[in-house]
């Protein structure tokens, strides 16, 4: 295949990956990983540190629409990036220790794991930036008493500080190892365990990306584990593609869209224990 | 004091520009990658500070592609600054030892890279 069409095809998969991920919720690095490898042969840890970059630049463009509506916790997002960013940092440098095959078998845990998450979740519309808009405005106006996280205002209480510190560290150890947003792990702490409603916790996963991610990426960068050539055109690709996806989200059946993506991610699974298992 | 409504907006403005610019900027260099052929499948070129402005004065794709790709990075960095600040000038002394601490820790980063990379 000629070169341009090379990243032509880079393109139109990045585009694809972000619209599937941002149709249903998740950042592109779940599928992007899984498509530059198992599509297109780069190494896992080069297709880890080009999705690092796509989730950064994904997760920048919505955090933005997030605050400008006063969805995010941006003192919360904040406290806890300091954990998910010091687990990003052991990551990077766990990452460029481990072999290819611990990689993958780590990927496939987290591909399953993601797939259940999907397949128990039943809000549809739990992620997308206007009905967490809605959600913020109807929710009850008293101010919450001063636990010293999270902005102050806001219809309810941060609790279980230190559970959220312990996950947070996990979820940027995963966001360095495997190149996704750590969602998966985030949005569940924040609303299960420390009492953040669910749109506050998605958007406030989502700002904090950017710097776990940057965290890990910038080792990646000074290791050389992140290939410009391939980066600028997937990177292109999905920040398109999750524009397109943030703006027909309310057109498509995203309750039809989540079971197809849950049997992707499945697939994806047993290709990358494939790859474990070479 | 609270600051967060707007400090909320300016780094809503910050992240808006900063993801634009780094979009356009690794557009550019996909564009020039089309027009020199290069495929991205070809070696990756090392990363180089000092080479960056000199091929962007070439029109080489990779001077693009790594400036590109260091605004990506940069932008939650510089958010994080500008949070710094604007906790300082509002007097949240907690939070602004947060947003230094989330700085040393990705400056932690950088000289280990930095380290590994010698």
């Amino acid at each position: 295949m000629p070169d341009a069409g090379i990243a032509a095809l880079m393109i139109v998969a990045g585009v694809a990956v972000g619209t599937f991920g941002s149709l249903v919720g998740l950042g592109g690095g779940v599928l992007l990983v899984p498509v530059l490898t198992l599509g297109f042969g780069l190494p896992l840890r080069e297709a880890v540190g080009v999705s690092l970059v796509a989730v950064i630049v994904t997760s920048s463009a919505s955090a933005a629409v997030y605050l400008e509506r006063h969805v995010a916790d941006l003192r919360l997002g904040m406290t806890l990036e300091l954990f998910t960013a010091s687990g990003a940092l052991i990551g990077g440098l766990v990452a460029f220790a481990l072999s290819e095959q611990v990689l993958a078998a780590l990927f496939t845990a987290m591909l399953v794991y993601t797939a259940l998450s999907m397949a128990r979740r039943r809000d549809a519309a739990s992620t997308t930036v206007s009905a967490a808009a809605s959600d913020i405005a109807s929710a009850p106006s008293a101010a919450a008493p001063g636990t010293g996280v999270g902005d102050p205002g806001r219809p309810y209480v941060v609790r279980n500080l230190g559970l959220g510190i312990v996950g947070s560290l996990f979820a940027g150890l995963v966001s360095a190892l495997l190149g996704v947003g750590g969602g998966v792990v985030k949005v569940p702490l924040m609303h299960l365990a420390m009492g953040v409603p669910l749109r506050v916790a998605t958007a406030t996963s989502n700002l904090m990306i950017g710097i776990t991610g940057a965290a890990s990426a910038i080792i990646y960068l000074l290791h050389g584990g992140i290939d410009p050539f391939v980066a600028g055109p997937t990177s292109v690709g999905v920040f398109i593609g999750a524009s397109i996806g943030s703006r027909s989200a309310h057109r498509v059946d995203v309750r039809i869209l989540r079971l197809l993506f849950v049997g992707v991610l499945l697939v994806t699974a047993s290709q990358m224990a494939g790859r474990a298992l070479r | 004091m609270t600051t967060t409504p707007a400090l909320d907006r300016r780094i809503a403005r910050l992240l808006t520009a900063g993801t634009y610019l780094s979009i356009g900027l690794l557009a550019i260099g996909v564009v020039l990658m089309a027009i020199h052929g290069v495929s991205p499948l070809d070696p990756s070129p090392t990363f180089g500070l000092d080479r960056i402005p000199t091929d962007i004065v070439a029109l080489k794709p990779e001077g693009f592609l790594w400036l590109g790709l260091l605004v990506t990075l940069a932008t939650p960095l510089v958010r994080v600054a500008v949070s710094l600040h604007g906790y300082l000038v509002g007097g949240e002394r907690r939070m602004a030892a947060v947003s230094v601490a989330i700085l040393a820790v990705v400056t932690v980063g950088v000289v280990i890279g930095l380290g590994v990379a010698r």
